[in-house]
């Protein structure tokens, strides 16, 4: 099985990021590391949380004997929201606009649709556990993260 | 003029059939880069070959004749078009030309946009933009930074694996600069509309290459595979039953969602090399089509001061 490569630290803070925001609420990092759904040594979600708030993209508050942490609010979320939708419109119009978006998935065909269902359900089945929110199980750093285990 | 000089246009009509096939056969990261080159090679050398075409054939009128100083007859050679038939091809190359700078107007409007957009969208340190939206939605907003903007629907949509897909995704268009790549290929493919076909297949190479980029966090290509379906119905806000018929379906999305259903993608050394070499006879072509019109051109000034 192939090996899963060393992930850069950007790419874990983006996911931590992430997984903040889809919980929708402020998280310990023992939540985070739940909500991460992966294996990783507590110590890395502790230590990313931290870098995250250095850089001042999360806030955090006290509690009990750790911190709970949440996205930092940008004082322009409304706006950026509202920018990137407008982005959206103006890069969409038009049939031979610049493909300046590059869309994970972008606008359907009705032939999608079906196709992509489909495979939502034949790849739950033969997945084992798909969609486990993670058991955080924190195994020490250097373990945890070279094997080449079966994973999710 | 040579048969040399025909070599951009068969390339034009080779990837004009089989660009679409090209951008599925190679690796996505070799398919993205070979035919981005190939495609502006090609245009360059077409829109090159033409000027020059245009050019001799309207050297002899006596009027260019007297101001390049250049004898009429031995520049019009041995062939027998008439000087006004050279209207034909200077009209293709102004038009061709036009139509190039306008595609590089547009699209450096797009990215100052695109730029404004990045600034407007906060100083994001991960480069990741979260934005609080009931719709879910995904894409990458090039710039000189760039930022990967992801709405929290999208999010609360996906699991945990099928997010770090989706992230990783996006982060692999940015790291690599994939719009570059479109973006060089739609311009060849204005100035030279044989290559729209070799445009969009970059386009889908470089979602194939965010894809494999993406594959590779999980050891299970099937979590790329959910992923692609899950956010792309997400988005379309539908929730279809599923049917019968899915070998039918000749989309990009499906060859994306079936690529990852298959092992990682092999290199391609022959096909590679082909394209390449290709590309190369594409350059040389124009190369010799210059050198071949100069000696042509020295030849008519010489006999034309001699004379004198």
């Amino acid at each position: 099985m192939a090996r899963k490569p060393r992930r850069e630290p950007g790419t874990l803070e983006r996911e931590v990021l992430a997984a903040i925001a889809a919980a929708g609420r402020p998280l310990t990092p023992a939540e985070t590391l739940a909500e991460l759904g992966e294996p990783l040594a507590y110590t890395t979600v502790m230590t990313t949380l931290a870098r995250l708030h250095d850089k001042g993209a999360l806030t955090r508050a006290p509690a009990g004997r750790s911190y709970v942490y949440a996205p930092a609010a940008a004082p322009d979320t409304l706006d950026a929201a509202l920018t990137a939708r407008q982005m959206t419109r103006l890069l969409s119009a038009g049939t031979h606009r610049a493909e300046t978006l590059a869309r994970f998935v972008a606008d359907l065909q009705p032939e999608d649709e079906q196709l992509l269902a489909d495979l939502l359900t034949t790849h739950r089945s033969d997945d084992g556990d798909g969609t486990g929110t993670g058991d955080g199980d924190g195994n020490s750093a250097g373990a945890g993260r070279a094997d080449g285990g079966p994973r999710r | 003029m040579t048969a040399v000089a025909l070599v951009p246009f068969v390339m034009s009509v080779l990837l004009a059939v089989s660009g679409g096939w090209l951008g599925r056969r190679l690796p996505p990261a070799t398919a993205t880069r070979l035919l981005t080159v190939a495609s502006l090679v090609t245009a360059l050398a077409t829109g090159f070959i033409l000027a020059v075409v245009a050019f001799t054939l309207l050297a002899p009128m006596p009027m260019l004749a007297a101001v390049g100083h250049w004898s009429a007859t031995v520049v019009r050679g041995h062939d027998p078009l008439p000087a006004a038939t050279g209207l034909l091809p200077a009209a293709a190359v102004a038009g061709l030309l036009a139509a190039a700078l306008r595609r590089t107007i547009t699209v450096g409007l797009d990215l100052a946009a695109a730029e404004r957009t990045c600034r407007r969208l906060g100083s994001a340190p991960t480069g990741l933009v979260i934005v609080d939206d009931d719709r879910p939605d995904a894409y990458t907003v090039p710039g000189l930074t760039g930022r990967i903007v992801v709405s929290t629907a999208m999010l609360r949509a996906l699991p945990p694996d099928e997010r770090r897909v989706l992230l990783a995704h996006e982060h692999s268009h940015l790291h690599h600069r994939h719009h570059a790549y479109t973006q060089l290929a739609d311009l060849a493919a204005a100035a030279n509309p044989l290559l729209r076909s070799a445009a969009a297949a970059v386009r889908l190479a470089v979602e194939r290459w965010a894809d494999e980029d993406a594959a590779a966090t999980s050891n299970n290509r099937g979590v790329a595979v959910r992923a692609l379906a899950r956010a792309g119905l997400a988005r379309s806000g539908t929730v279809t039953m599923p049917s019968a018929a899915l070998g039918a379906v000749h989309t990009d999305l499906a060859h994306r969602a079936r690529a990852l259903q298959q092992p990682p993608p092999t290199p391609r050394p022959v096909l590679a090399g082909v394209l390449a070499a290709l590309i190369l006879a594409t350059a040389g072509a124009a190369v010799d089509t210059s050198h071949a019109t100069e000696r042509r051109f020295e030849r008519a000034q010489a006999t034309f001061a001699h004379r004198r």
